[in-house]
């Protein structure tokens, strides 16, 4: 358009031009923000580690902690009756598992550490194992996790009860996964569970995260704020 | 390219009406529904044309409860007994229902404390005297091979993968073995009917190529009755129910615990070592009371 053209059509330009802004503007932050939350879906989808902010997995279907009498690692008989009115944190291990153990049980050690003046809360690590578990074996393992006797159960015993214990009040078994084979088919063993003091399994955190332990602790606040 | 064939699966799928994946029911010719199913048999009827199933939600159809099913192919049946777990389908006409398409997934031993405990597993743990059921394994040569190849000798075997990198797992498995093969060749009375066998169960990765480069390294170059295969994953989650054997994958390598089995010549379970700490002179000697077995 020319100068000569006058004001009118310049004016006409003008509001197209804005409109085309406008337009583009709404379609691409639209676009944009369709990337970036396929790409954050992405990421939550693809894995477990890392710095994401952890959230609580419900149950698959509502788990109470059941009765059972097991071996700690002291040799020492523990059954459930001990552990009434406590809020557990509980996770799953074998002692020859060289990846994901470790880090779930440094996260439980974090979590005795933030916890050290909170004698309602229990942790208890329940071995999947128990042939190789022996209570002497479990003493080592908590030993290199600096587990105090006092606040941390590790437990083995009988492979049908204890076996028996995970797959009622914690983990689902799944005869098809393709990443774990071991007797019971248990699933997500890389979880730390949540048991209230009631005994209802609150729900479950991904023990790989980095930031679980301060998750677990913020979440047995609310806890007992009843929340 | 793939891209491409899942274009025309999807457009073909289109044309014929259904999804991929398809919710229940699945229409089918003449007012025929078709629900895919799971759950536990009860009791089959003496007859064989119904069996009594304790089935979960069936989606879009009815809620988990136990209930009799008729069977019009009692074919369908062979093989399977209660607390078996499968699949099935459940196909619901205008007239009648039946169920079809059985396929057995486990058999549950189920375990019952507190009304509530219930572990199912698809084969019991085997004990000292039990014979171990067969299975395929892929050797370094490329050829299908099974622990039944080896009846007539003591066997022992271990698990392995080549890529493991913890020096007292893998390499020491291998380790004791080839000690072990050298203290027998060594004893000028001992039995010859005796044979190793390494399973790796990183199948993807040791394929046979990799396993003879492994084997030449732990063998000093003598094969002499040492064998090296490799487990599929469906042999490897038939054998850790019954060897007590985990074995967990993650996007960085595999957590396993050690088991290591010596069979008799007939193939039952003569000895289990578990764990590291066990000595070639132990299982030189558990492989000559082995093989003198009858």
């Amino acid at each position: 358009m020319s100068q000569l053209a006058g004001s009118k059509p310049r004016n006409e330009e003008r509001l197209f031009l804005t409109v085309t802004l406008i337009v583009a503007l709404v379609f691409g932050t639209g676009f944009c923000f369709l990337i970036f939350s396929l790409n954050s879906r992405e990421k939550g989808a693809g894995g477990a580690a890392g710095n994401s902010a952890p959230r609580l997995i419900a149950p698959d279907h509502p788990r109470q902690l059941i009765d059972f009498s097991l071996t700690d690692r002291s040799g020492r008989t523990v059954t459930r009756a001990e552990l009434n009115q406590k809020i557990l944190v509980v996770d799953f291990l074998f002692t020859s598992c060289s990846l994901t153990c470790p880090v779930v049980n440094r996260c439980l050690a974090q979590i005795q550490q933030l916890t050290t003046n909170q004698p309602d809360v229990q942790l208890v690590s329940l071995t999947v194992d128990p042939r190789d578990d022996t209570p002497e074996v479990l003493a080592k393992y908590g030993e290199r996790f600096g587990a105090d006797t006092n606040r941390w159960l590790l437990l083995t015993g009988d492979k049908t009860a204890i076996h028996g214990l995970i797959a009622t009040s914690f983990l689902p078994q799944d005869l098809d996964d393709p990443f774990t084979y071991m007797p019971g088919n248990f699933s997500h063993t890389d979880r730390i569970a949540l048991v209230d003091a009631q005994g209802n399994v609150r729900g479950y955190f991904d023990g790989l995260n980095q930031n679980t332990a301060t998750a677990v602790v913020e979440e047995i606040n609310r806890l007992r704020k009843g929340l | 390219m793939k891209h491409l064939n899942y274009f025309i699966v999807v457009l073909l799928l289109a044309i014929a009406g259904c999804k991929p994946k398809p919710a229940a029911p699945d229409a089918g010719s003449a007012g025929i529904k078709f629900y895919d199913a799971h759950g536990v048999i009860r009791q089959i009827a003496s007859d064989r044309h119904s069996a009594t199933i304790q089935h979960d939600a069936i989606a879009g159809y009815m809620p988990a409860m136990t209930m009799e099913f008729p069977i019009k192919d009692t074919n369908e049946l062979n093989g399977l007994a209660p607390s078996d777990e499968i699949t099935f389908r459940l196909t619901v006409g205008e007239k009648e229902d039946w169920i079809e398409g059985i396929r057995f997934i486990s058999h549950r031993i189920e375990n019952v404390t507190n009304g509530m405990v219930m572990v199912h597993e698809t084969m019991p743990e085997l004990k000292t005297g039990d014979l171990l059921p067969d299975c395929e394994l892929a050797d370094e040569n490329g050829d299908r091979i099974q622990f039944s190849d080896f009846r007539g000798r003591a066997l022992a075997f271990t698990f392995f993968f080549t890529r493991c990198p913890l020096p007292d797992y893998c390499p020491r498995m291998s380790k004791n073995f080839s000690e072990t093969r050298q203290l027998l060749l060594n004893t000028p009375d001992a039995p010859t009917n005796w044979q190793f066998l390494s399973i790796s169960f990183d199948p993807d990765f040791d394929q046979p190529e990799m396993l003879a480069s492994y084997a030449k390294f732990f063998r000093n170059n003598n094969p002499d009755r040492w064998r090296f295969a490799a487990a599929s994953t469906n042999a490897i989650a038939q054998l850790a129910p019954q060897l007590d054997l985990m074995v967990v994958r993650d996007r960085t390598g595999i957590s396993h615990n050690l088991r290591t089995v010596v069979l008799d010549p007939q193939g039952r379970i003569a000895h289990q070592f578990d764990g590291n700490e066990w000595t070639p002179q132990q299982l030189a000697t558990a492989l000559t009371v082995a093989a003198g077995k009858k």
